[in-house]
């Protein structure tokens, strides 16, 4: 993992609906340490918070309001979200 | 939040979805065909009593998803006007949450866009729905994601 010397990289992540309710906050903010992939920022979520590690699986990362692969590299002014299934219509 | 051109509106409303301007907005002289579904809120799921419904969105992506649909639509059918718009918000039981509307020069194609925008709208863009059922439970719409249950 990390150590001193590592830059760390700080993420605004948006939260909605279930996630959103179960966290009881719709940001969060988060170091993760350089590069910040997506994967990495959703494991490391997973690892604080039980609610995301049950959603893990089925959570698709937005950044810049479109879906993007979690192997992205996020930076600290992108607005990154996690968007649990959807259910509109 | 709304994004309207001359061939494609986009809505995203904390009110009752305005059917008849949908359908004056659609109509055009260079279709043939006019093609309008509408999502309702519906009461009864098998034996289970749905009062109300709560519609969630992160909106700006919403909006951004749903002009990425309607993107597609115009390139794989020839789409003379396109309508998509959904309800926010609470939207009680039996009335319309979503509407789609495509006028097209034939109507077969003003079908499939119709079908190609909602199913995919379901699918992709970002909102959510929360039911609350008639013994006072509130529970968000996940279908097919077991181990999520609440704790």
């Amino acid at each position: 993992m990390s150590n001193s010397n590592t830059p760390q990289v700080r993420l605004r992540v948006l939260l909605f609906s279930t996630l959103r309710e179960r966290l009881g906050s719709s940001v969060l903010e988060v170091a993760v340490p350089a590069p910040a992939t997506g994967s990495r920022l959703l494991d490391q979520l997973a690892a604080q918070h039980p609610a995301i590690a049950a959603y893990r699986p089925v959570i698709r990362l937005a950044v810049n309001q479109e879906y993007v692969p979690e192997s992205i590299e996020l930076h600290e002014d992108d607005e990154i979200a996690l968007i649990t299934p959807v259910s509109g219509g | 939040m709304e994004f309207r051109s001359p061939t494609v509106w986009l809505r995203l409303m904390h009110e009752a979805l305005p059917v008849a301007e949908a359908v004056s907005f659609l109509q055009t002289p260079e279709a043939g065909g006019l093609a309008l579904f509408l999502g309702t809120t519906r009461r009864w799921t098998d034996d289970r009593e749905t009062l109300s419904l709560f519609y969630e969105a992160y909106e700006p992506m919403a909006l951004a998803e749903m002009g990425r649909l309607s993107d597609e639509a115009l390139r794989r059918w020839p789409v003379r006007r396109l309508c998509l718009w959904h309800r926010l918000g609470d939207v009680p039981a039996g009335e319309i949450s979503v509407l789609v509307g495509v006028a097209t020069p034939h109507r077969a194609e003003a079908f499939e866009t119709c079908r190609f925008l909602i199913d995919t709208l379901k699918r992709q863009v970002p909102i959510w729905k929360r039911e609350t059922l008639s013994d006072g439970q509130r529970v968000w719409v996940e279908e097919g994601i077991p181990e999520a249950k609440q704790p």
